[in-house]
């Protein structure tokens, strides 16, 4: 009897607690950033309220019983908050805010210069941002294009994966300055790509006499195999063989072609290469 | 007979003494804070390989970083954070810094490791995006003073960038996770569990 006395008092006094100040969080379960939430409280009196989250450390006295109001400033950035109420019967809880909807690209471009007609030498990959710089982890879609001179040069559309969406494309077949963009949603970013000329393709040459007796030697306009003047500068190679050795010359390609004075030969063979690429070979003289 | 035994004694201290100041220094200085363990998984990395030196580079700077970032927290200072964060990661987690700061709260970290995978390595190499499960101890206090602990599996996803001679924290961020999506109720904390 007496045992029965105790275990009901002990029970009363349990729910006489509970009722007195329990805390039962019900902290929200879909928070975006950057848009307030409000957490209703129960009991009665004043507490602490704590908030420990991403950006932001709030202590404030609160009312229980009244709800509890965070504003989206307070909320901005995605990640753990969590709620900590002391006074009364101390309760916690955490949530989660998610980003908010995607607004801005960051796009890395490589490289930033490169021959024209390679197959995969192109990379961008595109990281997805909401308005308050938080990882947007939703898929998207993001359409990267490569354009020269308004005409098209490729574009590929690819899904972005934990917030960051990559791609590996072949440079266009033109030289000069290419758009190599990034766009999902409203967002869209350029980044300039710098398409050069390939390697020269049939390089052709031709020689004469020189008014000193040395022999002039000159290429056709040196262009890549889809047709791209190669850039001046480029070094051209004319190598003359004869009975007394080998004499090489380099020259620079300037506006397009490359001219260069081999010493005098009655009987030479003439070649001409630019890097790997050799050109057509002459014999000069007697024979 | 007396006198003998107080000579004896002085003598001993007096040895103790010479003994404890012959020590190295280093015996009583703290011992450094220590890294926290990283694990790294790259079988899930893609479009690139994640080349051995890099695994160890990585390795090393994220565990410092997190090392960095949980003085900065306990201690309040924002910039302890530059050796290891920079760009959104450094604005992110200063803010907070900052925010504790004002309030007159911090919090500290016991760590208990990290699990992390490589999702991506660019082609490049010029950035690297991880997911880490870690394995955190977290006390909230207020004014130096716990008003709260919960010990939790935190996942994050983070970016890093190769720098001079380091790869730093270019973003961090706490994700949800999978299921369920969030949990509030007395005296229980999210996915970790709460104590007080």
């Amino acid at each position: 009897m007496k045992m029965n006395r105790i275990t009901l008092s002990i029970f009363g006094a349990m729910l006489l607690a509970m009722s007195a100040g329990a805390q039962n969080l019900n902290l929200p379960t879909d928070a975006t950033a950057g848009q307030a939430v409000s957490i209703p409280t129960s009991g009665s009196g004043s507490a602490t309220l704590y908030v420990y989250g991403p950006g932001t450390a709030i202590k404030q006295k609160i009312q229980l019983g009244e709800p509890i109001q965070l504003e989206g400033e307070q909320l901005k950035k995605s990640g753990r908050y969590t709620v900590i109420i002391a006074g009364g019967q101390d309760s916690s809880g955490s949530f989660f805010v998610s980003p908010a909807k995607l607004e801005s690209l960051a796009f890395l471009a490589r490289p930033s210069r490169v021959p024209a007609s390679r197959p995969g030498v192109i990379s961008g990959s595109a990281y997805l941002f909401d308005g308050f710089n938080n990882l947007v982890l939703e898929k998207h879609p993001v359409k990267f294009g490569l354009t020269i001179d308004g005409s098209s040069g490729g574009g590929r559309s690819v899904d972005s994966n934990n917030g960051v969406a990559w791609v590996r494309m072949d440079s266009g077949k033109k030289a000069g300055a290419a758009q190599f963009t990034a766009t999902s949603g409203d967002a869209t970013v350029n980044r300039v790509v710098q398409q050069t000329a390939s390697d020269p393709c049939n390089i052709r040459m031709k020689a004469q006499p020189a008014k000193n007796g040395n022999i002039l030697v000159e290429t056709d306009p040196i262009r890549d195999c889809t047709g791209n003047p190669v850039p001046d500068g480029t070094i051209v190679t004319f190598t003359s063989t004869d009975q007394n050795g080998r004499s090489t010359v380099d020259a620079r390609i300037k506006r397009g072609i490359a001219q260069a004075e081999l010493p005098p030969s009655q009987s030479a063979t003439i070649s001409v290469a630019a890097g790997v690429v050799l050109g057509n070979e002459i014999h000069w003289g007697g024979r | 007979m007396r006198d003998r035994t107080a000579w004896f004694l002085l003598a001993v201290g007096f040895l103790v003494v010479i003994m404890v100041l012959g020590l190295p220094n280093s015996m009583f200085a703290a011992a450094p804070p220590k890294t926290p363990e990283v694990r790294l998984d790259i079988s899930k990395a893609t479009p690139r390989d994640v080349e051995e030196q890099t695994q160890a580079a990585v390795v090393r700077d994220y565990g410092k970083a997190w090392q960095t970032l949980e003085q900065a927290l306990e201690q309040n200072k924002a910039d302890l954070l530059s050796g290891n964060f920079v760009g959104y990661a450094q604005d992110r987690w200063g803010q907070t810094v900052k925010a504790q700061e004002k309030s007159g709260l911090s919090r500290r970290i016991v760590d208990h490791g990290h699990h992390v995978e490589v999702l991506f390595y660019s082609v490049e190499g010029s950035a690297m995006q991880l997911r880490d499960t870690a394995q955190l101890e977290v006390q909230y206090l207020d004014g130096g003073k716990v008003i709260h602990s919960e010990s939790m599996t935190a996942r994050y996803l983070a970016l890093m960038t190769p720098a001079e001679n380091s790869w730093k924290i270019r973003i961090l961020q706490e994700i949800a996770p999978e299921t369920p999506k969030q949990s509030g109720t007395s005296n229980a904390s999210g996915p970790g569990t709460g104590s007080k």
